[in-house]
């Protein structure tokens, strides 16, 4: 039994002795298995605040990356823009060469039906009679293709007001997030300043804090030596009170400054970008309207005038009411159909303009480049975080290594799916890293 | 007297081993010797790697132009079709260029790990204390002439367990929380997304995103949490029962150790 107590307290003797002042390699030889759970380490550390306030920045950005927003102007953007406009000028033209065709196409064939309808009824086929019902014909398709633009005009105005107003919405809201995410990543950069400077300085007194806590724990200490040591306590606290209290009234200064002139930028940017917006909308609206008054200059369609510049009369009244009522019907029937080929012509502009107004969106990158820019934020702002993990895990490392080797636990592993029959250092560390608040 | 006498001496016996109970809690634990770790990024800076990775960024710069021809004038689903083509041509040169690296890589690994009578070897960044580092002998055998020879014996018993994490995901209630979890993520990211579109100041949106945030917290501590701690318990349950020191993902493990996934399957199914 007596050899059994001494064997038992020989290995308790190599168990306190053999860790320490090993080389980390060879102290594996010796001891147990340790684990730590690294994330919940991590949230006990000082710095933690920090680091959540990265994850939820990112998460932010994440979630909002696909809001549209406003986007950059380039010089490649405007030359593309360019060419979009001048696409749609394009099939404008053709579509107005087309109708003109058409109503020309439409004028004849009623011409010669009307020319039919009078021969038919013994009547001579007077051009002022065909003449007169073509120019009427001519002013209908000229009011219904002007009636048309001016509706087209109506609604490209409100389509431009619209625009403006997304437009100037995005700005804003990508203005203010920029600005909002400029003034978030100074409060993060002197916050994760003043919780260095609380670290380091927790770390420069804590020998000395120690050595006073273990002086005043002993019970021979006499009552002088006593309130030195409570004294210097105290004074160590002050000290690094006032250092941090300083630097916080430093940082809230700075930060009250930074957002005033955020705010003033804020207010510039986008005045000017109103400017930029209702400028443009303005210059493509007069422009719109040049397009359309040259276009019906002289009416969209032209009217054939037979009687050597003569204004026709109206349907000759004394032709018997069968014919003029045919006559009638013809030209209601001419008039259908120009009206449905025109609408057809119209119908195939309007596609081929809304496909240029989508693509036009698309390159003002209402929805692309503003996630680009997400995009490099949340790069920029993972950078960030990476590093301040890795300092946070170096220096939990540091603590669990100092405990492993006390307790005599020959290799520590992070983060087990479960630890089992292994020594779970979780809880000392954790005392130290707090330690660290102090 | 001599009964008193023994008392003493047991009540001595007793009170040294309380003391080596309580001043060493590590002396109660798995006595774990054979524990090895390798830094795999400093392997992959080996030549023969950089090699590899060299000819595969380039086939996948050659691969990327091809699919943007083909894909210009596809519809979406042929579109996804061609993705799915091309991503298993490059997953195929994968295997082709990094296939007899890291079977390389592998035997040598094993050679070394037997030489020194290591049962586990473990990926580096999850050991912040101890273990033998064999990343150098690794290197150097890999460097020589010649490939390196496979060892003749198997790994010694390890107490290092790992489980497969893909396969416990795969157990028919964990799948259905996890499924659920998705979904209701899914759900709630959508939900926000639409309320941060009519947004209009930072304060709004602030809100919008806290309120996401908890609603997710909420259903993780409500789902996933009881069904994390049920997988945990039961590991460590079977742990404890193979005499496991404790039980590591097996991403983490490069070579040796105890699988125990099959076991922890079947219990939580």
């Amino acid at each position: 039994m007596r050899w059994f107590a001494l064997a038992a307290l020989c290995a308790l003797a190599a168990c306190a002795k053999s860790p320490t002042g090993a080389p980390a390699s060879s102290s594996s030889r010796n001891g147990a298995v340790g684990y730590v759970h690294m994330g919940e380490l991590i949230k006990h550390h000082p710095l933690y605040a920090q680091l959540a306030q990265y994850d939820d920045s990112i998460a932010a950005l994440n979630l909002s990356a696909t809001v549209p927003q406003v986007a950059t102007s380039n010089p490649a953007v405007v030359q593309q823009e360019a060419a979009l406009q001048k696409e749609l000028q394009t099939a404008a033209e053709r579509t107005k060469k087309l109708l003109d065709a058409k109503s020309k196409t439409y004028q004849a064939r009623e011409a010669q039906a009307i020319s039919q309808a009078l021969r038919a009824s013994g009547s001579a086929p007077a051009a002022g009679t065909i003449a007169q019902q073509i120019n009427a014909t001519a002013q209908e398709q000229s009011a219904s293709v002007i009636s048309a633009a001016q509706r087209d005009l109506l609604g490209y105005r409100k389509a431009l007001d619209a625009q403006d107003t997304a437009e100037l919405q995005a700005a804003q809201r990508a203005i203010s997030d920029r600005v909002t995410r400029t003034y978030r990543a100074k409060q993060d950069e002197l916050q994760a300043k003043e919780s260095a400077l609380s670290l380091d300085l927790a770390q420069k007194d804590a020998s000395e804090r120690l050595s006073l806590r273990t002086r005043l724990a002993s019970l021979a200490m006499d009552d002088t030596d006593r309130a030195a040591a409570k004294a210097r306590l105290a004074a160590l606290d002050r000290s690094e009170a006032d250092a941090i209290g300083a630097m916080k009234n430093r940082d809230s200064m700075t930060l009250a400054t930074l957002n005033a002139q955020l705010r003033d930028q804020i207010k510039s940017e986008m005045q000017a970008k109103a400017n930029v917006v209702r400028g443009r909308s303005i210059v493509k609206l007069n422009e719109r309207e040049a397009d359309i008054r040259k276009q019906f200059a002289g009416g969209p369609v032209t009217a054939t005038n037979v009687e050597n510049g003569k204004t026709p009369d109206r349907v000759n009244a004394s032709l018997p009411p069968a014919v003029r009522a045919q006559i009638v019907a013809l030209h209601q029937d001419y008039q259908r159909q120009f009206n449905a080929d025109a609408k057809s012509t119209i119908d195939d502009f309007n596609a081929t303009r809304n496909d240029l107004k989508r693509r036009y969106d698309q390159l003002r990158g209402l929805d692309v480049s503003a996630q680009a820019g997400a995009a490099a934020e949340i790069a920029m702002l993972g950078k960030k975080r990476e590093d301040l993990y890795g300092q946070i895990v170096a220096q939990i490392g540091r603590e669990v290594r100092v405990i492993a080797k006390q307790k005599g636990v020959g290799v520590v592993v992070t983060d087990p799916v479960a630890g089992a029959t292994g020594v779970d250092l979780t809880p000392d560390a954790m005392k130290d890293i707090e330690s660290l608040h102090e | 007297m001599i009964r008193l006498v023994r008392r003493g001496r047991g009540v001595a016996l007793a009170a040294s081993l309380a003391v080596v109970f309580l001043a060493a809690p590590a002396a109660l634990a798995a006595d774990v010797t054979d524990i090895g770790y390798v830094d795999q990024a400093a392997l992959s800076a080996l030549p023969s790697f950089q090699t590899a990775n060299r000819q595969l960024a380039e086939f996948g710069q050659a691969l990327q132009k091809q699919y943007v021809n083909r894909a210009k004038n596809a519809s979406q689903s042929q579109q996804a079709q061609l993705a799915q083509e091309f991503q298993g041509k490059m997953a195929e040169k994968q295997r082709q260029l990094f296939g007899p690296v890291f079977g390389r890589a592998q035997v040598a690994i094993a050679s070394i790990a037997s030489s020194k009578n290591l049962s586990v070897i473990v990926d580096k960044r999850i050991v912040v204390f101890g273990g033998t580092n064999i990343t150098q002998n690794v290197k150097d055998l890999l460097s020589g002439v010649g490939d390196p020879v496979p060892p003749v014996s198997t790994p010694p018993p390890s107490s290092v367990g790992y489980v497969d994490q893909s396969a416990i995901d795969a157990v028919p209630k964990i799948k259905a929380v996890q499924d659920d979890v998705v979904k209701y993520k899914n759900d709630q990211e959508k939900a926000a997304q639409d309320k941060l579109k009519s947004a209009k100041t930072d304060a709004e949106r602030d809100a919008i995103f806290k309120d996401y945030k908890k609603a997710l917290d909420d259903k993780s501590n409500q789902e996933i949490k009881p069904m994390v701690d049920l997988t945990r318990t039961t590991i460590a349950d079977i742990a404890k029962k193979k005499n496991l020191a404790l039980v590591i993902d097996r991403s983490n493990i490069i070579y040796g150790g105890q699988d125990i996934t099959a076991d922890v399957t079947a219990a939580l199914k």
